[in-house]
């Protein structure tokens, strides 16, 4: 029966918990009414008074453990999260006692979850050292109550046992009168007792070795701490006596007092101004000095995160680089230190070649973007393409306007700015002003080399991939060294959302290729579409940048790989590029198009992991984006040549395959498609894009 | 105008909340209760760097008197148990005596040290303690502005 408040009663979260008050209370009245009498007589009036003892032990830590506050965290304000909720990355790491734990970002609460806080989706509260949700006392068991629930275990298995073992006693004393009504009622409890013994025992036991470790039950079922170090351990003894002897803990969830008023009125003493010297901190990825000027110390605290080794990205998530550089609208770093983003900093010096100039010559109206990038040396580059990320809707309208000049531009110019708008949003943030920027550049100096090509593609893993978008004219060594870069985080990050990506940059170089017509009235509701699960699927789940060391070192050999093979593959496949190009329907099903005829289309599915594989071996079943997959083959070509003429190795095998058609012949030959299913089942090549998305493509 | 004394819970005619800074916990040394001392940047210009480091320092030391295994959470410990818990019905526990004197030491804070710099520290009890919540005003009178807080360098008060 719901009510209107939302909140509806559900009578059946009460059932484990009446079951258990019944049961404890009824038992152990029948035990006092119908055993004690005897014994009391025959052993003595000590037997009902420690079954008393026990039992009001028992009662008294169940109920504590039932209505006692578990450590509830009161949700964040708005002001609190403003920063945090689209920007943030998924996770947050700290580091504890020489142990690198990691915070979660919790939805719901708008904050990061301290350390050993859960979110219970029962309660829907996060809970401070949450253990579990107990059904039985229709309670989270938390840090407040925890040592109360651990109490009422110890008790009650001293309750069962004392009360087993006395109506044992009485029936062994007894056994020649097991019908009268007395012994029947013992035989019944001592049933009760015997039965639910087994689990409580077991229960009990479980969190006596718990407790002597220092986990809670979260930690224990979920294996955080298997086969490494718990932080949060302090010995045995030590363990013991915090749950036993540790200090109530408060409420946070009080009402709040009423505080006493204070008053706040100007004039406001300020601090001298030699109190305020700001010190530009320059380092070596000019991130840094770009900031310094203005948040210095939360640089400071940046760098004390820099030193986190970095954890696995979520695969869903990849989003966002969090807070500090989301804020580059007014080209000042909050005071927010967020972990993600000094992880970046360490792999960002290669991109320092990329020249700054281009931003502003680019003229954008990325007004916040153009001073922070004046100020920035050539390393700042890469950093400011951080603060781009964090503002999706930002490019929209400087999209259009330079999509425009773009001679690229066919008639599909709407088309062309509106997907490569939503591929700006599908991105996750990325570099709104950067984007804008780059497209002027684009258009003059290399009209072929769409500014989607190299550099859209790199914008798939995010913010990194931006720096080559904004640099058109980069070199393509560079823009190649930049896309590797990022490709190094993508490829811990999120494949998923670069073939959606591509496809929306394949859009516009499709129209170039002038096939466009056909298909542009095709594209924009596929990239429309596209684009719009990718915000959604970003937005609730920020990624993490913080593991991107690793990340970028796997991802760095794996390209160098990838290009060797490549180059290899290139020299025996031409044959099969034709193939890959035309079959439209290949594609579909070799590419996990799919899904939705989009080039690995990431969010629906692990797709970029290993989709063609799974594709090719399907053959070609996906009807749904079959109607599509024409303009897809097309888009893929246009990709690919755009792709090749900036000379990026990065291509993955279906790419490289393009690129030979995209070079020879845009309308590959049909006949080459029949040849070309056997070998794609052939091998399955782990190929890096553009973007540094990796993908598994059997060709 | 500017000279008018209003209570902040009031209509604030000379100042005006412009941004709120937020110091996080330190978990270096586990889950006890304690906050970094980092400065944040955007007080720079507002309050000098050792009043703030005493403030949190004193905040931290609190936090880990209240939590402090030993004798008299024993003693709370085995009273509670003894009395069934029925105590916490009239007794105050441990923390919650730090807690008031945290609270009164927060107050006098404000109403000494920050409040005449235009700032408000909030009780980190009211966030869940997990961060300490420092809002800083502006003058009203001389900025029309209620953006960042490093805006406010600009506008002097009069």
């Amino acid at each position: 029966m719901p009510d209107s408040a939302g909140k509806r009663f559900k009578p059946t979260k009460y059932i484990p918990v009446s079951t258990a008050a019944a049961l404890l209370v009824g038992s152990t009245t029948l035990f006092f009414v119908f055993t004690c009498p005897w014994l009391t007589k025959v052993i003595s009036p000590a037997v009902p008074l420690y079954n008393g003892l026990v039992f009001l032990f028992v009662l008294a830590n169940f109920s504590l453990a039932t209505f006692m506050d578990p450590g509830v965290y009161p949700r964040a304000d708005e002001d609190e999260d403003k920063d945090d909720d689209f920007r943030a990355p998924l996770y947050k790491n700290v580091e504890i006692k020489g142990i690198q734990v990691r915070m979660k970002w919790c939805a719901t609460c708008h904050f990061y979850r301290p350390p050993r806080c859960s979110h219970c989706s029962v309660c829907d509260n996060c809970v401070e050292d949450f253990d579990h949700h107990c059904p039985w006392v229709n309670n989270c068991i938390g840090r407040r109550n925890y040592r109360y629930f651990f109490l009422f275990l110890l008790s009650l298995t001293i309750h069962m046992v004392g009360v087993f073992s006395f109506g044992l006693i009485f029936v062994l004393h007894h056994r020649e009168r097991l019908a009268t009504l007395h012994t029947t009622v013992t035989l019944v409890v001592m049933c009760i007792a015997g039965l639910f013994f087994i689990p409580v025992m077991g229960l009990t036991g479980f969190h006596m070795v718990l407790v002597a470790r220092g986990r809670t039950t979260n930690e224990q079922v979920t294996g955080k701490f298997r086969g490494g170090v718990n932080p949060f351990t302090r010995g045995c003894c030590g363990n013991v006596e915090y749950v036993l002897c540790s200090p109530l803990a408060p409420r946070y969830t009080l009402d709040p007092r009423k505080k006493p008023h204070v008053k706040i009125q100007p004039p406001f003493i300020r601090p001298d101004l030699s109190d305020r010297q700001i010190t530009i901190k320059v380092s070596d990825n000019g991130i840094q000095g770009i900031i310094s000027s203005k948040s210095k110390c939360s640089l400071d605290g940046l760098d004390d995160k820099e030193t986190q080794p970095p954890l696995p990205p979520k695969a869903d998530r990849y989003n966002q680089l969090k807070g500090p550089v989301t804020s580059s609208e007014d080209s000042s770093l909050s005071g927010k230190t967020h972990p993600s983003t000094p992880a970046m900093y360490k792999y960002r010096p290669s991109f320092g070649t990329i020249p700054k100039v281009h931003y502003h010559a680019a003229g954008e109206k990325v007004s916040h973007d153009t001073s922070a990038i004046l100020e920035e040396g050539v390393r700042g580059h890469d950093y400011r393409s951080e603060p781009n990320l964090d503002l999706p809707e930002y490019t929209n309208t400087p999209l259009h306007r330079s999509f425009q000049s773009s001679p690229l531009q066919l008639d599909s110019d709407p088309i062309n700015s509106r997907s490569l708008s939503l591929k700006q949003q599908g991105h996750r943030r990325p570099e709104k002003g950067q984007l804008p920027a780059l497209q002027p550049h684009a258009v003059t100096s290399t009209p072929y080399k769409s500014v989607f090509s190299p550099n859209t593609l790199s914008n798939r893993n995010g913010s990194l991939s931006y720096d080559s978008l904004l640099n058109p004219s980069i070199s393509p060594a560079t823009a190649n060294e930049c896309m590797a870069h990022r490709g190094m985080h993508a490829t811990g990050f999120h494949s998923p959302y670069l073939p959606t990506k591509m496809c929306h940059i394949r859009e516009p170089e499709m129209q170039r290729q002038q096939v466009a017509t056909a298909y542009s009235p095709v594209m924009p509701p596929r990239g429309m579409g596209r684009q719009s699960p990718h915000p959604r699927d970003r937005d609730p789940s920020p990624v993490r940048y913080d593991n991107l060391s690793q990340t970028i070192m796997a991802s760095i050999q794996e390209r160098k790989e990838i290009e060797e093979r490549e180059k290899r593959q290139m020299l025996q496949g031409r044959s099969q590029t034709h193939i890959y190009a035309q079959d439209s329907g290949v594609f579909d099903g070799g590419y996990v198009l799919s899904h939705n005829a989009c080039y690995p289309d990431g969010p629906r599915g692990p797709v970029s992991r290993g989709p063609t594989s799974t594709n090719s071996s399907q053959g070609r079943p996906h009807s749904p984006a079959m109607p599509r997959s024409p303009s897809y083959s097309h888009q893929k070509f246009s990709y690919i040549s755009a792709l090749e003429r900036t000379d990026s190795p990065r291509l993955g095998g279906p790419r490289e395959a393009m690129k030979v058609n995209g070079q020879t012949d845009c309308h590959p030959s049909t006949h080459q498609g029949a040849t070309h299913s056997p070998s794609r089942h052939s091998n399955v090549k782990k190929v890096t894009g553009v973007g540094g998305t990796t993908y598994e493509i059997s060709v | 105008m500017a000279t008018e004394f209003h209570n902040l819970q009031e209509l604030r005619h000379s100042a005006s909340l412009a941004n709120k800074v937020f110091v996080q916990r330190d978990y270096s040394e586990g889950t006890t209760c304690k906050f970094q001392t980092k400065f944040p940047s955007e007080l720079e210009s507002r309050i000098e760097r050792t009043l703030f480091e005493d403030t949190v320092k004193t905040l931290n030391n609190y936090y880990a008197e209240a939590e402090k295994i030993g004798g008299q959470s024993y003693l709370e410990g085995c009273l509670a148990c003894a009395t069934a818990y029925l105590i916490f019905l009239c007794m105050e526990t441990r923390y919650e005596k730090v807690l008031k004197k945290i609270a009164k030491y927060i107050q006098e804070q404000n109403e000494k040290v920050y409040a005449p710099r235009g700032l408000l520290i909030t009780d980190p009890i009211e966030r869940g303690m997990r961060v300490i919540e420092i809002s800083i005003y502006e003058d009203r009178g001389s900025s029309g502005s209620s953006s960042g807080s490093s805006s406010v360098s600009g506008s002097t008060a009069r």
